[in-house]
């Protein structure tokens, strides 16, 4: 059993938690403030975290062979078509395609991606800026003893069970 | 050395790349940092651990549904943070149990709030913050999904408008 990814997980999780504590991080919150108050303390955040992963990636796939795939849209979605050829489904690769490797990214239509970047995608900025910050900032509040953020996380955990019990199935049937 | 956000979020970026690059995060791409994701790997594999029904196939093999990543033993991303947060807290004298005062951040509509944005998270394929990642991995639906959170954002501070 490969141990290495848990344990990294958990230091760089010890290591977000106390930066993103002192920080007051949140990667939703800083659009919102932008719209509200014109406030770019946390959209510069955001911008730097989008740039630092670009220039991470571009600068680490010399340096290991797990980046690989990096410039995702050359490949356009080549490591699909070995997938499909498997279950017998003939499509064409497409740069339109996501990142395979999720559960729900299964089907080779594009247009199906794209539907559903943009309808959970709204979802999640409308209900996010609702409950008052992105995931990770609710966790961060959690720990700093907001008790609505604690139920929070209650029903995030449970979100995850309803999801893949009840909604999953529901839009691979729609989508199929 | 003041810590602001630019800061972090350049750090964190970084660490989502390593994360990919030399610390095996990977399948999924993209995957090194991530809440809702990771949140849905450790509960998933913690029910098919206690209830094997939840993640078995028609064909007898437990499947635990979540990144291929996590099958044997589940990502901990969420635990280091709730860890790390707490110490932070601690150490800088601002941990403190408080309850939000608008009705729709009190603890039982944040309930609804935390399924509703699991569900629109896991929907789309990752939290904001797995978007971002996934954005700087030059992934053009999560490219896509970043303006459509910034149209849900937009959405949601006029509504925030209408309740306040």
């Amino acid at each position: 059993m490969d141990l290495v990814p848990p344990i990294a997980s958990i230091i760089m999780g010890f290591i977000m938690g106390y930066l993103g504590q002192r920080a007051r991080m949140c990667f939703v919150g800083g659009m919102r403030d932008y719209y509200l108050v014109k406030d770019t303390y946390l959209i510069k955040g955001l911008i730097a975290f989008i740039v630092c992963a670009l220039a991470g990636f571009f600068l680490f796939q010399f340096a290991s062979a797990a980046v690989k795939t990096f410039p995702w849209f050359l490949d356009g979605g080549a490591v699909f078509a070995k997938k499909w050829k498997a279950t017998g489904v003939t499509a064409t690769p497409s740069p339109l395609l996501p990142v395979p490797g999720d559960p729900i990214t299964w089907s080779p239509k594009a247009w199906a991606h794209i539907l559903l970047a943009v309808l959970g995608g709204f979802g999640l900025g409308f209900f996010c800026c609702i409950a008052g910050g992105c995931p990770f900032r609710q966790h961060i509040m959690a720990a700093e003893g907001s008790k609505s953020a604690i139920v929070y996380l209650v029903g995030f955990a449970l979100g995850a069970v309803i999801f893949h019990k009840f909604i999953a199935p529901l839009v691979k049937a729609i989508l199929a | 050395m003041r810590m602001t956000a630019a800061i972090a979020g350049g750090i964190f970026g970084l660490l989502g790349a390593a994360g990919q690059a030399f610390f095996h995060i990977i399948p999924p791409p993209a995957y090194g940092i991530c809440i809702a994701c990771h949140m849905r790997d450790l509960v998933n594999w913690i029910a098919a651990h206690i209830y094997p029904i939840y993640g078995l196939k028609a064909s007898g093999a437990l499947i635990i549904p979540g990144g291929p990543v996590s099958y044997n033993f589940p990502l901990l991303t969420i635990v280091g943070i709730l860890i790390g947060a707490v110490i932070a807290a601690h150490v800088n004298g601002e941990f403190k149990w408080k309850t939000m005062r608008v009705w729709w951040q009190k603890p039982l509509a944040e309930f609804f709030l935390g399924i509703l944005v699991m569900i629109s998270a896991l929907i789309f394929g990752g939290c904001p913050i797995r978007t971002a990642l996934k954005a700087g991995y030059l992934d053009i639906t999560a490219i896509i999904g970043l303006v459509a959170i910034g149209v849900g954002v937009f959405v949601g501070c006029q509504a925030l408008r209408k309740l306040t």
